[in-house]
């Protein structure tokens, strides 16, 4: 109890000691007149401290502070319950289990539950990110391009070139990943899935290809480091780590922001406050109007929609990215051998393996069809693949 | 360096206000002679003693009786739960597959702006984002958990959680990727979509700090970590400070639950930062002496300079506005020349208080001073409006330009652009332009110039090295 409250008063007396070097506590000249007590932020603005049982323009219960520390609801979590949700990873290794795995293995696993949205070596489809683009040391020089011109190459940012912790990957996959079944890999398969993306992204751990065949265990995986571990600012890790942000943001030209003097808000641009080479850019080709429904003003009776359900613009819709296409794991429309298959084991069998998911197809191709409209689709598909 | 580029030059604000307002008045004594001529033949007939126009016709919806107005309406007991009228139905929520993750389960629907009155979103208009579907808690089966660096870990049924004295305070909430489509050019020709990535509400819950005063967070506890409950356990790394402050757990969204959308049955809020921040589903704070390196703080809402530098942990929306109406969606085709018209709009900032509103008439290279309207709150959004005298024929390119207590003010595309370029995704806050055509529709234009570069140097503008 008499941790926290030291610990504000500490927080706060630090906020003071840096805001006399870097922007001195300033009244606000607020609209209402009122002198409105702020204080500068971690981020770069203001907050507003309880001053007079006033916080901006909200009274406050000042009970509340001086009860808080007397109330004690809940109750303490058991061990069990604790493991059970601290599966975070963080940077360091902390909370990173033991197993193994290879590419090889890994490789097996991404052709069951991942190309299906990440494409093929983690190129990307779908909508979804792609996790390699090639050899992550040569893409991380590519962080410096701008496209300026339609002609020229952006960034790359995938896992490879971008992420600055390896740590981020292990934890993503294990508690956010495959998409439809998050939670569902073991360690093992998860050291087998970082290994694949590691090759992928062309990866070396101390000096050492990760091949197919790459042993990558906890030891081994705490000695990734990142191509691009030091291209972000401000610098969050070690002690300083929460001071270098404030500092950072007390400058807003870090982040391209303009100021003004707040005390003498007339001395603002008022003309020629533009460029003179600033000229008016319009929408190019049409731009982007793949808005649904479709924009509208009309104030009127919504139309009686049509009930006639159509099973090809639902396949189109729901099921085409992954059945459309070879290569994406799933059985391809009119591809009458892999449907010969399926067929030979009855109708109900194909619509309950669908309604409920089947290797890497989650369950319904995660539409929201329902189990009717569902069924209709699976009578559309094999009719055209028999 | 990017203050040179652009002489500030300070002038008498009245002075250029009362250009535009005798630029106003002439086009208003033009419109009323108008007006006099038009109607003379239906004055000249005026019924005596009475200033009506003699016809025995009208507008039929006047002249007949309605249904509504002659019949019983529904009795109390249908839609215990309201419902907007049925001619509302194209206010809603839109999306777009560009902006979305395979089948919409990681993606984003955002908020018809144009259709709001006010500061306060409804909530079944509220943007919706997520990274695992929108989850369907069962609340009787909802647990927060409290871990790390603090001398008592804690669970909390949602019961006990609200038991906690709460807070109400209104707030927006802006996804930082709002306007990030349109760092090389304007793509959206609709508002919806250009600045609907936010909204804002008056939210009700428990500040964290008044928890945490009986669990006795430890010394070297500096970050947290919230994380949700939803399928893709989505998280984010908040520092000590902001938890300390005004960071909250809310359930309430304007006077009810939240929806299932905004993370039912609760979920983090913190003022003025990154949407993304506000974890929903909440289930888990944890408390630790470093960050944490979550996926959306690293592959994601970070900022890539020109530099090859990234900015992260970038945590509040800077300072921002908008003009909403008129907009692409609801133009001024309707106006005759000399109408009296309203332009009005929204202002915000994660950084503090709106302190006023600037609009121009031609893309931000001159302004007038707006008004500033009704309830002007922290990190909230703010209305403001300025009164204009429509005339038929004119172009105009509508630009606002907000400013904050804290001393932030918008950049032009050209100053944003300069230190940050072109590929950072995020925290995009120049002033935007709607330019009113001659036949009073609006579309959705940029005002900048062409950036160029040397090899990997510094961005400059085209020209002008």
């Amino acid at each position: 109890m008499f941790k926290i409250n030291k610990k504000i008063v500490v927080s706060v007396s630090t906020v003071a000691v840096l805001s006399l070097g870097l922007s001195a506590c300033m009244e606000n000249v607020s609209p209402t007149k009122s002198p409105v007590q702020t204080k500068k932020g971690i981020d770069g603005g203001l907050s507003y401290p309880v001053i007079n049982g006033k916080t901006s323009l909200y009274d406050v219960n000042e009970q509340v502070a001086k009860d808080a520390k007397k109330i004690h609801y809940g109750r303490v979590p058991t061990a069990a319950e604790y493991a059970a949700w601290n599966t975070d990873i963080m940077p360091d290794g902390t909370g990173l289990p033991e197993g193994e795995g290879t590419a090889d293995e890994g490789s097996d696993i991404y052709d069951a539950k991942c190309v299906m949205c990440h494409g093929d070596f983690g190129s990307g489809g779908g909508g979804y990110p792609a996790l390699s683009k090639g050899n992550a040391y040569e893409l991380q020089k590519t962080l410096t391009n701008q496209r300026l011109k339609p002609d020229e190459d952006g960034p790359v940012r995938v896992f490879g070139s971008y992420w600055p912790q390896a740590s981020t990957l292990w934890w993503y996959i294990k508690d956010a990943m495959p998409h439809p079944f998050t939670g569902s890999l073991t360690d093992n398969q998860v050291y087998s899935l970082v290994a694949f993306i590691l090759n992928a992204n062309e990866m070396k751990i101390d000096g050492v290809e990760v091949d197919d065949d790459y042993i990558l265990n906890r030891a081994s995986f705490l000695k990734i480091k990142m191509p691009n571990r030091y291209g972000f600012e401000p610098d969050i890790y070690g002690p300083k780590g929460p001071e270098n942000v404030r500092k950072y943001y007390a400058d807003p030209h870090n982040f391209g922001g303009q100021t003004y003097n707040v005390k003498k808000p007339a001395s603002r641009c008022m003309t020629n406050c533009q460029e003179p080479t600033a000229k008016v850019v319009y929408i190019q080709n049409g731009g982007i109007s793949d808005f649904h429904p479709p924009l509208s003003q009309v104030r009127s009776l919504p139309k009686v929609k049509n009930t006639g359900f159509n099973a090809e613009k639902a396949y189109t819709a729901n099921c085409a990215m992954c059945h459309g296409a070879e290569g994406m794991g799933a059985p391809v429309l009119g591809n009458k051998a892999e449907w010969a298959a399926i067929i030979s084991k009855g109708k109900s069998k194909a619509y309950s393996n669908g309604i409920h998911g089947i290797n890497g197809m989650p369950p319904k191709g995660g539409s929201d069809l329902s189990d009717n409209d569902f069924e209709s689709v699976v009578d559309y598909m094999i009719s055209k693949s028999k | 360096m990017i203050n040179n580029l652009i002489k500030e030059k300070i002038v008498d604000i009245k002075k250029s206000q009362q250009d535009l307002d005798s630029f106003d008045t002439k086009s208003i004594s033009n419109s009323r002679r108008d007006f006099l001529a038009k109607t003379a033949a239906l004055s000249a007939t005026a019924l005596a003693g009475t200033s009506l126009l003699a016809s025995e016709k009208g507008d039929p919806v006047i002249l007949e009786p309605t249904i509504w107005g002659t019949k019983w309406g529904n009795p109390v007991t249908e839609n215990l739960y309201g419902m907007p009228s049925k001619y509302e139905h194209n206010v809603i929520r839109r999306y777009s597959k560009l902006l979305s993750s395979g089948n919409y389960r990681a993606s984003i629907a955002v908020t018809p702006i144009q259709d709001l009155s006010g500061i306060i979103t409804p909530n079944g208009l509220f943007f919706s984002r997520c990274h695992g579907g929108v989850a369907q808690i069962d609340p009787n089966e909802h647990r927060l958990m409290i871990t790390g660096l603090v001398d008592k870990p804690l669970v909390l049924t949602m019961k006990q959680l609200k038991r906690y004295p709460s807070v109400t305070r209104t707030h927006f909430i802006e996804c930082p990727a709002n306007g990030g489509q349109e760092w090389r050019g304007p793509q959206y020709n609709s508002l919806q979509f250009a600045k609907g990535f936010m909204s804002c509400a008056q939210w009700t819950g428990v500040y964290i700090k008044d928890i945490l005063a009986d669990l006795g967070l430890k010394p070297d506890a500096t970050w947290m970590l919230a994380e949700g409950g939803d399928s893709s356990h989505m998280g984010r790394t908040i520092p000590i400070d902001k938890v300390l402050d005004d960071a909250m757990i809310v359930w309430g969204q304007n006077g009810e639950a939240l929806r299932p959308e905004q993370g039912y049955p609760i979920r983090l809020l913190v003022p003025g930062w990154e949407g993304n921040l506000c974890v929903k589903w909440l289930r888990r704070l944890d408390f630790a002496n470093g960050p944490w390196a979550c996926k959306e703080e690293t592959a994601k809402y970070t900022v890539l300079k020109p530099t090859g530098k990234a900015i992260q942990h970038f945590y509040a929306n800077e300072v921002n506005s908008t003009v909403t109406s008129p907009c692409p969606e609801i133009d001024w085709t309707d106006l005759k020349d000399g109408d009296i018209v309203e332009i009005e709009g929204l202002a915000w900032s994660g950084m503090g208080t709106i302190t006023g509103v600037d609009l121009s008439y031609d893309g931000g290279k001159n302004y007038v001073e707006a008004k500033l309207k009704g309830l002007i709150l922290p990190k909230c959004w703010t209305r403001w409006s300025y009164m204009h005298t429509y005339k038929e024929g004119q172009e105009l390119l509508l630009t606002s330009r907000a400013r904050d207590d804290d001393g932030n003010i918008q950049p032009t595309i050209d100053q944003e652009e300069l230190v940050v370029g072109v590929e950072a995704v995020y925290h995009r806050n120049a002033v935007e332009t709607w330019k009113v055509e001659k036949d009073g529709k609006v579309t959705h234009v940029e005002v900048r110039s062409q950036l160029d570069r040397k090899g990997k140097g510094p961005l400059f503008i085209e020209g002008k090295v």
